[in-house]
């Protein structure tokens, strides 16, 4: 019978293993980076149907209008607390997105004020608008549903 | 070669064996305009999006069938027909819940203060305080005893059966509408077998499982005093396969020559509720019909006031069903009906007392 061949590793060996350990570490990493929070992400609906999603940051360049069932709301980046902030945002405070104006009767989705978490939403029921904010870190302690 | 033939095998090997998305925990949100509310129906499981979409179909459907403002609609329908009509579909049930809320609650609840609340206004945000003559009329139509409902039967096509109204009167369903919609889409998720969802649907929330953490839902009471406040909470609700709802005079109102008019409206008197709550929230478990009485009973319990209330909860007001009670009231105390109060995590900085009630 005839002996094996003494087995040694040679340099395409090596590079077979560091191409598979980079790749599996990259790949890793992505699936790992997709199962993560990308930050908060503002979604918005009209009519039931989603119309547009963008990063609250966006609203710093430019406010946003949606006009929908003859209302219009122009959208910005507000800081939780402050009023009408008009694409303005000083230093310090919780940042979300806010409709500074609207020209519904009920005026609801203006006095909502500043929205600056995942889960919640501002909701203009004449204009049959609803914009939510997704995404971002997961915070055990905060609510799933509000009542009222 | 060999080398770049081992290097994609060994790749695809290790991709496979990369831990695989949980189904359980895969998610699906979508938001609903529907019943006048802002609706969100969150499923998780591998079925999560055709249970959603199932969900919002069976809440249009209801939404045709049950609304007041739509003029096709059955409801608008029996309205304007008056006495007498030939109904099928959900209407039947609820027009039987309608009626046993009614005696259980001796007339708090009451679906035939329709003309009155259209008087106010909001029924179509025209909103406008009506003089005391004006609701001494439309209040001599007002007598939930005068629905009656014969025992369904099926002719082949469908359950049907004939309700009759008194004279003149018409009928609002908006304040048991979306908690019969609540066990509905309780039936799509259980058909669906969800291992966990929510819906918010308007003031009424139904969670069903836990959260994907395996820890309770977190269901926040929205404070009274600060109805705009998104993060303004009088406390935490942790709830696990549960109706909960909730019913306010913040939440719907007008303010004329200073005074403030909200939407739940006293069947007794015409008048919005006085009754020094300023939230009833109900909670209730998973349990099918729940869901409408809880929506049932936020409404009246609100108009019925603490001590009434809480007499009704210490009595088991509604027979072999078992409910929670929070209550908000004006001289701000918050009172927690016993077996929910080891699931009620407080807001000690929103300046209420808390009470635990027995």
């Amino acid at each position: 019978m005839r002996p094996f061949p003494k087995l040694r590793p040679t340099v395409w060996d090596t590079l077979v293993v560091l191409c598979v350990a980079v790749l599996a570490v990259g790949l890793a990493f992505f699936q790992w980076r997709g199962g993560q929070s990308q930050g908060l992400t503002a979604v918005v609906s009209i009519d039931g149907t989603e119309a547009e999603r963008f990063a609250p940051g966006e609203l710093l360049e430019q406010p946003r209008t949606y006009t929908n069932n003859g209302y219009t709301l122009e959208v910005a980046c507000g800081v939780w607390g402050e009023v009408s902030p008009w694409n303005h945002v000083s230093s310090g405070g919780e940042q979300g997105v806010c409709v500074v104006v609207s020209d519904c009767p009920t005026q609801d989705c203006v006095h909502t004020g500043t929205i600056t978490r995942s889960g919640q939403s501002i909701v203009c029921l004449p204009a049959r608008i609803i914009i939510r904010l997704e995404g971002g870190v997961t915070d055990p302690d905060a609510v799933d549903a509000v009542l009222g | 070669m060999r080398h770049l033939a081992a290097c994609i095998l060994l790749t695809l090997l290790l991709v496979g064996c990369a831990a695989p998305a949980d189904p359980d925990k895969a998610q699906e949100s979508i938001q609903v305009i529907a019943m006048d509310t802002a609706m969100l129906i969150t499923t998780y499981g591998e079925r999560s999006s055709a249970a959603a979409y199932a969900a919002e179909d069976v809440i249009r459907d209801l939404e045709k069938q049950l609304s007041r403002t739509k003029e096709d609609s059955v409801v608008s329908q029996l309205n304007a027909a008056g006495r007498r009509m030939l109904v099928e579909g959900d209407l039947i049930p609820l027009l039987s819940s309608s009626g046993w809320f009614y005696e259980l609650t001796s007339g708090a609840f009451d679906i035939t203060v329709a003309p009155v609340v259209s008087a106010w206004g909001f029924t179509t945000d025209s909103f406008q305080v009506p003089s005391q003559e004006e609701l001494h009329e439309l209040l001599k139509l007002v007598d939930g005893s005068e629905v009656s409902v014969t025992p369904a039967y099926d002719d082949g096509e469908g359950t049907k059966a004939t309700v009759r109204l008194g004279p003149g009167q018409s009928i609002d369903l908006g304040a048991i509408a979306k908690g019969y919609a609540a066990n509905k889409v309780l039936e799509v998720f259980r058909e669906y077998g969800l291992p966990r969802a929510k819906a918010e649907l308007g003031g009424n929330v139904l969670v069903l499982g836990d959260r994907p953490d395996e820890t309770p839902w977190r269901v926040g009471i929205q404070d009274p005093k600060r109805p705009d406040d998104p993060n303004g909470f009088i406390g935490v609700l942790e709830l696990t396969d549960s109706f909960a709802v909730t019913s306010g005079g913040y939440q719907r109102y007008f303010e004329e020559n200073g005074k403030r008019y909200h939407h739940i409206i006293d069947p007794s008197t015409g008048y919005p509720a006085d009754s020094g709550l300023t939230s009833v929230t109900v909670v209730a478990d998973c349990e099918m019909e729940n869901g409408t009485m809880c929506d049932a009973l936020s409404t009246a319990l609100f108009i019925m006031g603490e001590e009434k209330a809480l007499d009704f909860w210490r009595s088991g007001g509604v027979p072999d069903s078992n409910f929670e009670l929070v209550l908000v009231t004006e001289d701000g105390r918050v009172l927690i009906t016993e077996g929910l109060a080891d699931r009620f995590v407080r807001d000690e900085s929103s300046g209420y007392s808390y009470e635990t009630i027995s």
